[in-house]
Formats: structure tokens, C-alpha cells, sequence
């Protein structure tokens, strides 16, 4: 039994066919990497996931739920998380307060308990602020606690992003190019960071990741996209074999450098 | 100077303006009440520029339309004062609050334009309507009798507006420490990460704009009391500037900001009352130069020079840098910034 399911999923812009009919079924714990060349659509499938975009055609489902026409936020309370291309801390917000933004839908205080600075408010701020604070030790960082968002390095905003995302306990996490930019060492902590979240929280991870070291060490599965289709999927070590995918992706991947430089 | 911390520096000021009807003059009173008004005004445009970082033009007419509301109610329909100022305020929060749906699709520029147009179709309704507003001349409200309290009408309006700047001060500071003022600088900050985080984006965009409209809705009422008269040249573009001002100064994302940038902005206006002429520019000119020279306004000079003003974190972006530590790391890390 798939715990989120993209099914037969079409969106177009205008003229360009971002996403083809493309279906995924993912089983509860798993990493799924998600790689194709750029512009393949990648982005855009999160997008529809968690709701930023609508598709033209098809259905996404988490638990068997449909979440066709939810507003973000609310598939969101339905236990999908996600982080972004580029990291997006809240840069007027501490590194503890954004990680409480992450609690938010566990907030029950209302606007009187707000506007008057209820006991029962502050109670429940301090109950957050030390889960927050649980959290970041989970990744490592409760030093950086009262920094600003904006004070953090690239590499850490990325790591607060994911926990930020995991304190709500969602079940499915969607991780846009998480290792984009992060030096060797950082990238081997995602690394184990990921299995940890997979291992001892039960999420189940997408993940975008143009580091191909990183999706087919970590990835239980990967699929590949190319022009919007699903052309391959299958363990990591199949994909690379996949003759399909290396003249696909792998091909175009050279084309793309060769007109680079 | 160790005294001289945020809360005894606001508990004298509002111990100053307690006492003030004892020995001020009828004018320097009236500066005063002014001055409140002016506080409360800022304030709530931070709440809904500052924190929830919606670029909004609107505030001057909502402070119209709760002056027109409260004065007609009484002028027009025979209200009570004490009916017509609530009735004021709530109908500038509802107006407020519908501003939200524009501003779920329109940001930044957009929004500013909208709001702006909006501003201006209530300045024609106040002219151009003139069997209900009296058009171009605005109209004169009938004085509120404070006589069941023994005191004269100006000192009764003087007292009802600290009272509502003081009381409306400890909302907004209740506000913005709670996960209400969290959610709205999330906002502010990154709307699409909030809302994947689980904000819903209309709800507090409307709450944030019906708090700014409640604000300004007061004030105006307050207002239509302090001068027993109402013109729209009041509540005009010149006056939007005027409240950005404040804020701008003061501190964009500050409660207390607010407060000094009002009380600052005031004097200026009494110290500049002989050149009418020039007002508009240098507040104009006042504007620009803060946003340029010291956008974090006043109130980042006075946290940077005085112990006990710390706020919560949720000053304005641009503002944090960042610790010797994770620079260092940052350098040490390539890759895209
Ligand atoms: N909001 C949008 N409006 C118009 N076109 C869009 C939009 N979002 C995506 N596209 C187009 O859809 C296609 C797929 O884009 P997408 O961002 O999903 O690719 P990607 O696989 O994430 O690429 P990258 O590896 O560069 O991040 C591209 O041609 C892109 O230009
Ligand atoms: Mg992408």
C-alpha cells in the first residue's frame, strides 16, 4: 500500500508540457530519488504534490486521500512537508522560531490568548520553543538557537529547512536538490541524516537531487524524469544500467555541457 | 544608563501624559491627543507593513472611514458617540479584512497599486458624495459630554484616546510575541515556505489587514472627537505618507518603533506648522533618507546603544548580520550562495 500516489498527473504552461502522464506509487518509508536533466519537470511534480500548482489531468493521493484542489496549507495538516530549490528560512525569525513556525499547526492559543498574553498562551510557547529546541538537536544545531534565519550559512539553512519540516512528524517529506551547493563534508551528513529520518521516523522522502552520488547512495528506488515523462524507474543500481536513461539523461546532460562551454 | 530601559522609558511616558492635562495648555493638550492618535496609527500600519509585510496604501482611508462613520452616525442618524466610535472602528476592520482577497493574488507593487486606487475612490466618495459627507467642506460633529465624569469635553477625549493608544499598544505587543506574530513575519519573509508549513495565507493576511483597519478605524473615531470636524483633506494621500513615515522611521517590524517614530514625526509636524508649504517635502525627503541611510529607523540606534530594548526577533530582513561563526562556515562552503 502506496503512501502518496501521483496518478496519471498532466500539467502544462502555456505551450510547455511540464508533466506527462506521469504516475508514482511510493511505499511508506522509502527514499525515492528523483533525477532527469533540467527543465524535465522535476520541480514542477513537487509543486503539484503539495499543492502550489493544480494539474490539468489526474489525481495525487496521500493515504488514499485525494488532495486535488486543497489549498497548500492544508495538505500540509494532512502530513506532507516540503523544502524548496533554494533554502527559504525566515530570515527575521531566530533559527528557534522558525523551527516553531514548523509547529504551527499544533498551536491551539487563538487571537485573545495572543492579544492579552494569556497564561495558558505563554505556557504553550514555552512547551513549543523546548520542542523546537529537541528538534534541532536531532540535527545537530541547538547552538545556533537564537541566531537569526538570515545569520545562517547556506549549507545550515538547508539543514534547519528539514528540520523545520520533520517537526510536524509529517509522513511524507519532498526535498528539492537538497544538496545543492553543500561542501563534501555537509553533503555526508545529509546523507546520514536522511536514512536517519527514514529509519527512526518512518517518513517517506522525495527527493529532487541532481548529485547523482547522493540519490543513488541514499535512494531505496529512483525514478527519472525526461520532457515531463516518466521514462525509467527502479532500484539505483538497475537505473544505472538503464539504456534509456543514460542516453536520456546522461546524454543530454553532455549535450548541456558542451553548449556550456 | 541603566535606567533607561524600554519599559521605564514607556511607563514615564505614559506617566508624562497621565498627568499632562494638570498643567498643559488647551493646544499643547490637544498635540498631545494628537500624538496618541498618531501612536495608534503607527502601530497598526506596522502590524500589517512591518510584520505581516503587506505593501499596503490604505491606511489613511481606513482612518477616514472611521472618522466619516463615527461622525455621520451621529450627524446623519442621530447615534451616540459611544455607539458610532465602535461602529467606526469595525467598519474598518470589516473593509480591512476584505482587502485580504486582493492580496492573496496581488503582492509587493501590485498590492501597493491597489490599495492606492482604493485610497483614492474613498477620497472622491468624500468629496463627491455630498448629501451624505457634506462634499469638499467635511461637516462639524457635536462636542462628547463628559459632564457624567465632571471633567471638560477636550480633557474626557484626551483620557478615552490614552487609554485606547495604551490599551491597543499591549494588543500589538501580545501580537506580535505570539504565533500570530510569528505566522505574519513567516510571511512576510517567505509566503510560499509558510504556507507549505501550514499558514493559511488568507486567514492571517485578513487578520492582519482587519487589525490595521481596527486600528486606523479608532484613531479616526478618536479623531473626530479630539477636533469636532471632519474634511477629507484629513485622511488624503498626504497623510498616507505621513503614517508611512512613521513607521518607516520609527522601524519597520517594531511595536515600540512605532511609538517613537509617531512621537517623533509629531514634534517635527508642531516645529513645521508655520511652513505649511514645506511639510510635504520634507516628509518626503525625511521618508527617503531613513529608507536609504537607516532602514532598520530609530529603534535599531536605540537597541544598538541602550541595554533592556531588545525585541523579539522579528525585526525587518535586511537587518541581521551575520555572527563571525557562520560567516567563517559559510566561506568554507562553495557552491551556489
Ligand atoms: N510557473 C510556471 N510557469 C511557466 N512555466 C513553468 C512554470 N513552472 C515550470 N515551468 C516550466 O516547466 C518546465 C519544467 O520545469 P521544472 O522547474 O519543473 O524543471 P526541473 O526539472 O525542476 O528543472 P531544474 O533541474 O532546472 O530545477 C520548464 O520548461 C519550466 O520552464
Ligand atoms: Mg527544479
Amino acid at each position: 500500500m502506496s503512501v502518496l500516489t501521483v496518478d496519471q498527473v498532466s500539467i502544462g504552461f502555456g505551450g510547455v508540457v511540464a508533466l506527462d502522464d506521469v504516475t508514482l506509487e511510493i511505499p511508506p518509508a522509502e527514499i525515492r530519488g528523483i533525477i532527469g536533466p533540467n527543465g524535465a519537470g522535476k520541480t514542477t511534480l513537487l509543486n503539484v504534490i503539495c499543492g502550489i500548482n493544480r494539474p490539468d489531468r489526474g489525481d495525487v493521493r496521500l493515504d488514499g486521500a485525494s488532495l486535488i484542489g486543497l489549498k497548500p496549507s492544508r495538505i500540509a495538516a494532512k502530513g506532507l512537508g516540503r523544502t524548496f530549490q533554494t533554502a527559504r528560512l525566515f530570515r527575521g525569525l531566530t533559527v528557534l522560531e522558525n523551527m516553531m513556525v514548523g509547529l504551527h499547526l499544533e498551536t491551539r492559543s487563538g487571537l485573545f490568548g495572543a492579544a492579552f498574553s494569556s497564561r495558558a498562551m505563554r505556557a504553550e510557547e514555552r512547551e513549543l520553543a523546548e520542542r523546537a529546541r529537541r528538534s534541532l538537536e536531532f540535527v545537530g544545531f541547538a547552538h545556533l538557537a537564537e541566531l537569526p534565519g538570515a545569520a545562517l550559512s547556506f549549507g545550515q539553512s538547508r539543514i534547519v529547512e528539514i528540520a523545520r519540516t520533520l517537526i510536524h512528524e509529517p509522513k511524507v517529506v519532498l526535498l528539492d536538490e537538497p544538496a545543492v551547493g553543500l561542501s563534501l563534508n555537509r553533503s555526508a551528513e545529509l546523507d546520514r541524516l536522511l536514512r536517519r529520518i527514514r529509519d527512526e521516523r518512518g517518513v517517506t522522502l522525495v527527493m529532487i537531487e541532481h548529485v547523482i552520488r547522493l540519490v543513488m547512495e541514499v535512494s531505496d528506488r529512483v525514478t527519472v524524469l525526461s520532457y515531463g515523462r516518466n521514462i525509467a524507474e527502479g532500484r539505483p543500481a538497475d537505473i544505472r544500467e538503464n539504456p534509456e536513461v543514460i542516453t536520456a539523461y546522461l546524454g543530454r546532460a553532455l549535450d548541456a555541457r558542451r553548449a556550456a562551454s | 544608563m541603566a535606567w533607561l530601559t524600554r519599559r521605564n522609558v514607556l511607563l514615564a511616558g505614559l506617566g508624562l501624559m497621565a498627568v499632562l492635562p494638570g498643567f498643559a495648555n488647551p493646544y499643547a493638550l490637544f498635540v498631545a491627543n494628537l500624538l496618541l492618535i498618531y501612536v495608534i496609527l503607527a502601530i497598526g500600519l506596522n502590524l500589517l507593513v512591518g510584520y505581516a509585510g503587506q505593501l499596503a496604501f490604505a491606511n489613511a482611508a481606513m482612518f477616514g472611514i472611521g472618522a466619516y462613520t463615527t461622525g455621520l452616525l451621529q450627524v446623519n442618524l442621530g447615534f451616540g458617540y459611544w455607539q458610532a466610535l465602535p461602529c467606526g472602528a469595525l467598519l474598518a476592520m470589516l473593509i480591512g479584512s476584505a482587502m485580504a482577497y486582493p492580496a492573496l493574488r496581488l503582492s509587493g507593487l501590485y498590492l501597493a497599486l491597489a490599495t492606492l486606487a482604493f485610497a483614492q475612490f474613498t477620497q472622491w466618495v468624500f468629496l463627491n458624495w455630498e448629501t451624505v459627507t457634506y462634499g469638499a467642506g467635511g461637516f462639524k460633529v457635536p462636542e462628547v459630554s463628559f459632564a457624567w465624569l465632571g471633567v471638560p469635553s477636550h480633557i474626557g477625549i484626551y483620557y478615552l484616546t490614552l487609554v485606547h493608544a495604551a490599551a491597543l499598544f499591549l494588543i500589538a505587543w501580545g501580537i506580535v510575541r505570539s504565533p500570530i506574530g510569528r505566522a505574519f513575519v513567516a510571511i512576510r519573509d517567505g509566503e510560499v515556505a509558510a504556507e507549505s508549513l501550514g499558514i493559511d495565507l488568507l486567514r492571517y493576511k485578513a487578520l492582519a489587514f482587519a487589525m490595521s483597519g481596527f486600528y486606523a478605524g479608532a484613531a479616526g473615531g478618536l479623531y473626530c472627537a479630539a477636533l469636532n470636524f471632519v474634511a477629507p483633506e484629513g485622511y488624503d494621500l498626504f497623510q498616507m505618507v505621513l503614517h508611512k513615515a512613521m513607521v518607516v522611521v520609527g522601524g519597520l517590524g517594531s511595536v515600540v518603533g512605532s511609538v517613537l517614530g509617531a512621537t517623533l514625526l509629531v514634534l517635527l509636524l508642531e516645529l513645521l506648522r508655520g511652513f505649511k508649504s514645506s511639510q510635504e517635502i520634507v516628509y518626503g525627503a525625511l521618508l527617503l533618507a531613513f529608507v536609504i541611510f537607516l532602514p532598520e529607523g530609530v529603534i535599531s540606534l536605540v537597541k544598538r546603544r541602550l541595554a533592556g530594548w531588545e525585541e523579539p526577533m522579528r525585526r525587518h530582513a535586511a537587518s541581521a548580520e551575520p555572527p563571525p561563526s557562520a560567516a567563517a562556515e559559510a566561506t568554507e562552503e562553495t557552491g551556489r550562495p
